[in-house]
């Protein structure tokens, strides 16, 4: 993994188009500004990653849970 | 095309009614193309089957018939890769899923589906929604005496 140190204000980027600027920092809590192309999706690692459980355990449903739901 | 489903057994499936995901699902990147089949004769209940995968079918529900006043709230950008016209009709899905015999759906990840161009989204909603809202089960029909 590279590893690069900045300050507050200072900007990395990604590619030609994607910005990673450090905006603030307090103690252990570090906020980023990132300006990316609409195309490129930005989130919270932690909640891609729930979607992503969230989904696999989805597709393990049986068929007949279906049956629970429909209108009496 | 005939499409056979590990769920559903043959499927005839006419190619107009095939929904393009061009992003696939979220963890499942390489799943394009997909169909919705209706569960009975309940337009709020069905399953996104994968035409990639025999395996893979989704149960869904539309969201509105199970919380009041539903809406889906999403950044702008997460429609724009889509060709999206103001007048195309719109369908939002969530996906069930059974948490220990709870079934429960994902408001947090919804299906965002152009009827009108077959495309459809796994967005994320930019508002505060559950993971894992727990649907209420149709209570039973409670008989009157005769």
């Amino acid at each position: 993994m590279l590893v690069l140190s900045r300050h507050r204000d200072e900007s990395i980027m990604i590619g030609d188009d994607v910005v990673v600027t450090i905006v603030d920092i307090r103690g252990d809590k570090v906020r980023l500004g990132i300006d990316a192309p609409t195309s490129i999706p930005v989130h919270r690692q932690e909640v891609y990653e729930a979607i992503q459980r969230e989904n696999r355990q989805a597709s393990q449903i049986d068929p007949s849970a279906a049956k629970n739901l429909k209108r009496s | 095309m005939e499409f056979l489903s590990t769920k559903f057994g043959r499927l005839t499936v006419e190619s107009d009614r095939i929904i393009l995901f061009p992003d696939g699902l979220i963890g499942y990147e390489s799943h394009r193309h997909w169909i919705l089949l209706s569960e009975g004769n309940d337009d709020s209940v069905g399953w996104l089957q994968s035409l990639s995968d025999a395996g893979l079918a989704f149960l869904v529900v539309t969201p509105d018939r199970f919380i009041a006043g539903y809406e889906l709230r999403i950044h702008r950008s997460q429609l724009l890769t889509l060709p999206w016209a103001p007048e195309d009709r719109s369908m939002t899905l969530a996906i069930v899923s059974d948490n220990r015999g709870k079934l429960t759906a994902n408001l947090k990840a919804p299906l965002a589906v152009n009827v009108d161009r077959c495309l459809g989204r796994q967005v994320i909603a930019s508002d505060d929604q559950p993971l894992r809202y727990e649907l209420a089960y149709p209570s039973m029909p409670l008989r009157k005496s005769a």
